[in-house]
């Protein structure tokens, strides 16, 4: 690990009486930097942001932030900052209250916290909100005031979990680069965790990619949609088709590296099963002898398809999988 | 929704009847008639002398000071524990608050005089932990029965159950999210319990405490039965005058219950009506 990374976490272990949680996590996220803990739900994301947080106590393994060790600090004593999913808001205190209360309590003086507020909530376009309470406003205006409060205290280190879950897929997008703006604006380092894909691949820097507590694959979003790791990380990132192969062995093809021409003799032969609009390009399942293969095809060009017609599919780009699950070349 | 017409007015009305007038036989015209003989004398002529003697006669002011003492204890001993009860309840996840939880509700099933004669057989001076402590060779005296101890501890008894269930769900309505990010931004515990938890539950708290004032300040069977011969709560008092047949006097401590009640209740409708700025949701 480098000497100079803004958090760096050291084999952390962090363990439910379940027994589930997260082993020998380790990772070093640098000043200015987005990364993106993405898995299913359970697969630990949240524990590793929770402990960053102060909010999990750790059982082993250490959790620096520039260099200085925070593992056993409480919360409030951390240089950290969390947005959490929803009810982020204190609902009795105005969007003013709510971003002030931080300040107060660092001693800013009155005037220096209208003036930073008023800065902020220019920032994440919300000015004129001062005196609503979160009751009035919109999921996606509270996510906003939400961010800007956490930003205002100028944390080493930016926590979001899941912010834009609950939102919905117009105002999460426009979230999503609005957030990215600010972030690569103001050079902040922030540790995202969501279980959607697109929105990692959207964000991040580098992603790292969790199953059962713990990394499967760390690194920036083409590495991991071109290179994926394991049939786990290949499955999970983007579409895959798995072509079982008579070695036993797994294929992986990405639908875009699929083409189709009309009649037999490509890599794999079938029939056209399902033919669908999906707005600029249609997409195109194709029942072969191993199972079905989704591809994309341009309008003009599935125009000469109907269902049930042979086709012959020629397979580009993949990735081969042993299955151990892991890669084989 | 069904268009009001006249017609659905008077059909509504109709069906409202029933209820209505047995409302207005069994409760308002006995609270009128009670409220009208308090006013008069014992020959049923207009006086004041009933409200003049319950508030110059030393023994019938000391019951009403005492009355008055032992509802407020009980109110502010109830509130006092059950939110510290609750609290307990909603932020520990230990094995003893689960089974905290599933039990302290139990004393909501136990029928009052179940429960009082239970106790005495208990703290009786001659009663269990009496005898527990002869077994040790100590004489253990509780000194709880008949006296205005008594009381409190079985009010308490009773009432730490219900206000710990209101609290409970109070503090159960308020996420996690609120309480970390509080921490998050730098909020110690202390700090965070005055700024967040306190004022997101205190409607609620105030709820239970006029619910336990008003059910307290009239209360019977307690007094009645550890109570001490004087001074008396109000609800002893007035069967004492009852039975000596002054119909006026017990008339007017009547009144004086429900008017100490009707404050609470007051107290109850006006933290229920008036919606605070931040409650009122909606863009």
């Amino acid at each position: 690990m480098s000497g100079n990374a803004k958090l760096e976490i050291r084999d952390l272990t962090m363990l439910y009486k379940t027994g589930d949680g997260v082993r020998n996590i380790n990772l070093a996220v640098e000043q200015g930097e987005l990364v993106t803990l993405l898995g299913p739900s359970g697969c630990g994301k949240t524990t590793i942001l929770r402990t960053i947080g102060g909010f999990l106590q750790a059982a082993s393994g250490q959790i620096l932030i520039s260099g200085k060790d925070i593992t056993h600090m409480l919360p409030e004593k951390r240089p950290t900052a969390m947005v959490f999913q929803s009810y982020n808001l204190w609902p009795h205190m105005t969007v003013y209250e709510n971003m002030a209360f931080g300040l107060k309590l660092r001693k800013v003086p009155k005037s220096e916290q209208k003036r930073r507020i008023a800065e902020m909530l220019e920032m994440i376009k919300m000015s004129g909100y001062e005196k609503k309470y979160p009751g009035q406003m919109s999921g996606g205006q509270q996510q906003r005031i939400a961010i800007g409060r956490s930003l205002l205290l100028q944390p080493d280190v930016l926590l979001l979990d899941e912010p834009f879950s609950a939102l919905d897929a117009k105002i999460r997008s426009q979230m999503r680069e609005e957030l990215r703006k600010i972030q690569t604006d103001l050079n902040i380092t922030v540790v995202f965790v969501t279980h959607d894909q697109e929105e990692a691949m959207a964000l991040s820097d580098r992603i790292v990619v969790m199953n059962k507590g713990s990394f499967e694959q760390v690194g920036p979003p083409q590495e991991i949609y071109n290179r994926p790791a394991s049939r786990y990380v290949a499955d999970f990132i983007g579409e895959m088709n798995f072509i079982p192969m008579p070695d036993g062995s797994i294929k992986a093809v990405r639908p875009e590296n699929v083409s189709v021409s009309p009649g037999t003799g490509g890599n794999l032969d079938g029939y056209v099963r399902t033919i669908m609009m999906l707005g600029h390009y249609i997409e195109m399942t194709v029942d072969t002898d191993c199972g079905i293969v989704k591809l994309f095809v341009s309008a003009e060009e599935a125009e000469q398809y109907k269902r049930g017609n042979p086709v012959a599919l020629t397979l580009g780009e993949s990735h081969r999988y042993n299955d151990d699950q892991s890669a084989a070349g | 929704m069904i268009k009001k017409t006249w017609k659905t007015n008077v059909l509504i009305a109709c069906m409202l009847l029933p209820a209505l007038i047995l409302a207005l036989g069994i409760i308002l015209v006995p609270m009128i008639n009670v409220f009208i003989q308090s006013f008069q004398d014992g020959s049923g002529n207009f006086s004041l002398e009933q409200y003049y003697f319950l508030f110059t006669d030393k023994l019938a002011l000391q019951n009403l000071w005492y009355t008055v003492w032992i509802t407020v204890v009980t109110v502010a001993g109830a509130i006092t524990i059950s939110y510290l009860l609750a609290l307990y309840l909603r932020f520990s996840d230990s094995k003893i608050s689960k089974v905290i939880s599933t039990v302290y509700l139990l004393p909501r099933f136990v029928p009052h005089l179940v429960a009082i004669y239970a106790m005495m057989t208990v703290v009786r001076d001659s009663g269990f932990l009496n005898r527990l402590s002869q077994v040790f060779g100590y004489n253990f005296k509780p000194g709880l029965l008949y006296n205005a101890k008594g009381i409190i501890m079985m009010n308490l008894w009773f009432n730490i159950a219900f206000a710990t269930m209101i609290i409970v769900a109070a503090l159960a309505g308020i996420p996690d999210s609120i309480i970390e990010s509080s921490r998050d931004v730098g909020a110690g515990r202390i700090y965070t319990f005055f700024k967040m938890v306190l004022p997101l539950s205190i409607k609620d708290v105030l709820v239970a405490m006029t619910f336990i004032f008003m059910s307290n300040i009239s209360s019977f069977t307690t007094p009645y039965i550890i109570g001490p011969n004087h001074p008396k709560m109000f609800g002893v008092y007035l069967r004492d005058q009852f039975s000596k047949m002054r119909y006026e006097r017990a008339a007017a401590v009547s009144v004086l219950i429900f008017a100490f009640s009707s404050i609470s209740a007051i107290v109850y409708l006006y933290t229920n009506l008036k919606e605070k700025e931040w409650e009122k949701t909606g863009l």
